[in-house]
């Protein structure tokens, strides 16, 4: 309760510095202090390890959402593939032990201090970004370290950071989810430094998380750094790589081991909540608490959940470009995603988006096209005999009196299903295209048509037998996975079916060079996936889908970046990303198996609210794919498979 | 003052390794139970912040199973006279260990060791897991 007390303290003093009008805000001082250099952690409200017992939530905010996330997260997940050369998560990482060192990049120009780099033992290079660049769209990745910016507020460094991955509040329980957006606040009095940070996420808490940390300043320390040197084996045990560890909801018998000890302390305050935070808050030993009846002025998140989330896939009409790795560029096109390989042997679209954006996504392709076709390379040699000159007089000519050649045309589509947000341009962007299908001897390529081909599933061309003949596909596979017969700008594109996942015809795209995953409908970042039964999806076969794209992708360092992988909806993502839906649709998949199990009919199992604690994140009551049509899919499948 | 000061840093070096840990033991394994392993070494990692060794042992079914047993880091293990050397693949061991918190899962930490060959052991009074 002390701890609760003082953690509403901070709480307010931050919330004045947040919402303190910016006249009446100091200004930044001509020299701010310097607060580089390396610090040693001292102290903070918790013991020096920030680790607390399991099931203990105490002063955290929890909502039943994070508290049910907390409560089924078992601690081995750190020993899965994925999970084993991750970096502290961003809010512990204050907490960790090894130290702080924090450096100064200089604009060479001006000296000003234009970025902060911050390194912890367990950690990647964290820049602070002082030169008043904005935040990335909503649309950009997630990393473990995100993206801050800082500003002076009178002797007091704020820093703000976006975009950080999901993880946890503190080691061994407390999670977060991806959408939280974490405030620090520096402030260095003679050799001290106060960190407090504000740890806002609208997914699993009801207000901010506020916690404070000390270093000290240490001109003999250096900070050590942790080598991953486990990557991907089986710390778990078994032989299964796509284990998930966790525990069905009620069934983490640990929560309240640490009570025995501490048996002074009442079980509710342990599980968390805002109102538990109040010093208003009673809580007995014996005897009922005043929970229910209590009313604190909780400061409420500051982020639009629904907002942020939509944000990720706008529907906002227009067509975004995000450039992605080699070849691949993301359109972010109303609500939907399509994939771009663009080079020198033309372009490749995996879908194409609704129809009503068809204009768009080829105006979109075309600007990027004209953006990347080559200029004619500037004379650098001069007469007959230089290189390449095959005996023309003037062989660079056209280069100086040319404008470049026109970009390739589309010259491949690949439909990922057949659901009309992917296949929907097809029929007007397809005829933009060509494919050099060879003609008959002493015929014209024109007599078969100038059409871009477009590659599926069979499934998917039987799912369209009653559409337009112009948007069906021209190619289909049906084995496990299809090559493409040849490098297509510089790399191997292989198609790879994902039977019985969100339908009986999916499949996702991989760029090998580029290493580039175009996910399809498998992965969503702001949906549950969409499981058509009828239409031979399961629940099993989108979890098997999501397993053979991390088998495929590789981290880049500390488990994030590397391979991307584009989701059919929402911003781009890693391995990371891709191995938390899985961990999700595992958990989900597992708790309905039980209830089924259990002998649980389908009313039941929606009455149990099996996915209550990922529905803030991924959930919805209205649209085309609400909740509760995801739990009847997910039981469906499974009870069929029975 | 020398022996002191070599004490010192000893403790220093096994606490700074245990708390290089990046998971909670706590949190990841029952601490008030015990299993006991007995098969063959198929892969010992001798490493920190933690080591591993992998054992394949039989299960009740008439099949097997592959452990992975957590042991101490490099430094503690090389204070009880541990080393990279001392156990070899296919070394038939008997281990006594924590189980997971998750029920199914072959992951478990290591409390005692023994290779009844030549007797070997790690696990008596004082070493442990930290």
């Amino acid at each position: 309760v002390l701890r609760a007390s003082l953690l509403a303290l901070i709480g307010a003093t931050v919330a004045a510095i947040a919402v303190a009008p910016l006249s009446a805000q100091p200004p930044r001082p001509a020299n701010p202090p310097d607060i580089a250099g390396e610090w040693t952690l001292t102290n903070n409200e918790e013991d020096t390890t920030a680790q607390p017992p399991l099931g203990d939530y105490l002063g955290i905010p929890f909502n039943a959402a994070g508290r049910q996330r907390s409560d089924t997260t078992a601690e081995s997940i750190w020993g899965t593939p994925e999970y084993q050369c991750r970096p502290h998560s961003a809010p512990h990482q204050w907490r960790g032990l090894g130290g702080a060192r924090i450096l100064k990049e200089q604009d060479p120009l001006t000296r000003e201090v234009k970025a902060y780099h911050i390194q912890f033992m367990r950690s990647l290079d964290w820049p602070v970004f002082m030169d008043g660049r904005p935040h990335p769209p909503a649309w950009a990745p997630h990393t473990w370290t995100g993206f801050s910016t800082g500003e002076w507020i009178g002797n007091t460094l704020k820093i703000t950071t976006t975009h950080l991955k999901d993880g946890y509040l503190k080691r061994g329980g407390p999670q977060t989810s991806d959408m939280y957006s974490m405030t620090d606040y520096l402030t260095r009095h003679d050799d001290v430094l106060t960190i407090v940070t504000s740890v806002d996420d609208p997914i699993y808490m009801d207000e901010p998380y506020v916690e404070s940390t000390t270093y000290t300043i240490d001109l003999t320390s250096n900070v050590a750094m942790e080598t991953c040197n486990g990557t991907a084996f089986a710390e778990n045990g078994g032989t299964d790589r796509h284990h998930v560890p966790h525990f069905l909801p009620g069934q983490n018998t640990a929560l309240t081991e640490w009570l025995k000890k501490d048996d002074w302390i009442p079980v509710e305050p342990t599980r968390g909540g805002v109102v538990t935070m109040y010093p208003e808050y009673h809580a007995p030993a014996t005897g009922a608490s005043n929970a229910a009846s209590l009313t604190v002025p909780a400061s409420k998140t500051a982020i639009d959940a629904a907002k942020s989330i939509g944000g990720q896939s706008p529907r906002d009409g227009q067509v975004h470009i995000l450039p992605v790795q080699g070849n691949i560029y993301m359109l972010i096109a109303d609500g939907t995603n399509v994939t771009v390989s663009m080079g020198p042997d033309g372009v490749m679209l995996v879908n194409t988006g609704a129809a009503s954006m068809s204009g768009k996504v080829l105006e979109a392709v075309n600007q990027l096209a004209n953006q990347t076709v080559m200029p004619p390379a500037p004379n650098s040699c001069f007469g007959v005999n230089c290189p390449g000159a095959w005996g023309w007089a003037s062989p660079y000519m056209n280069a100086i009196i040319s404008s470049p050649a026109p970009p390739r045309p589309i010259r491949y589509i690949v439909n990922t299903s057949a659901a009309p947000e992917d296949v929907g341009g097809n029929a007007q962007i397809a005829s933009a295209g060509f494919f050099p299908r060879g003609a008959s001897f002493g015929r014209a390529v024109e007599s078969i048509g100038r059409h871009a081909s477009i590659f599926a599933h069979e499934n998917v061309q039987i799912r369209m037998a009653d559409a337009p003949a112009a948007s069906q596909p021209t190619d289909t596979f049906f084995d496990e996975f299809q090559k493409l017969p040849e490098y297509f700008n510089g790399e191997a594109v292989i198609l790879y079916s994902a039977p019985a996942a969100n339908t009986d015809g999916d499949s996702f795209v991989y760029f090998r060079h580029s290493e580039v995953i175009s996910a399809g409908n498998l992965l969503s970042s702001v949906s549950y996936p969409v499981i058509e039964v009828d239409r031979g999806g399961s629940i099993q076969g989108v979890i098997d889908g999501l397993n053979r794209i991390l088998d495929l992708a590789v981290a880049e360092y500390r488990g994030q970046g590397g391979t991307w992988v584009i989701p059919g909806r929402g911003r781009l993502s890693d391995t990371a990303d891709v191995a938390s839906y899985r961990n999700m649709m595992t958990m989900i998949r597992d708790r309905v198996k039980d209830a089924i199990a259990r002998g649980m009919t389908l009313a039941q199992v929606k009455a149990s609210r099996p996915t209550l604690d990922f529905d803030p994140r991924f959930g919805s009551t209205t649209g085309p794919w609400t909740t509760d049509m995801f739990v009847e899919a997910a039981y469906k499948s499974l009870q069929e498979k029975q | 003052m020398r022996t002191s000061l070599f004490l010192a840093v000893a403790v220093a070096l096994a606490t700074a390794t245990g708390a290089y840990a990046h998971h909670s033991y706590a949190a990841t394994y029952d601490i008030t139970r015990e299993v006991t392993i007995e098969g063959k070494l198929v892969q010992f990692v001798y490493r920190n912040p933690h080591s591993f060794v992998h054992v394949v042992a039989a299960n009740a079914n008439g099949g097997s199973e592959r452990w992975a047993v957590e042991w101490s880091g490099t430094t503690q293990l090389g204070n009880a006279g541990v080393t990279k050397e001392s156990l070899k693949v296919g070394d038939v061991v008997v281990i006594t260990a924590r189980p997971s918190r998750v029920a199914g899962e072959y992951r478990a930490l290591m409390l005692r060791l023994k290779r009844p060959s030549d007797g070997f052991t790690w696990g008596s009074p004082g070493q442990q897991v930290d």
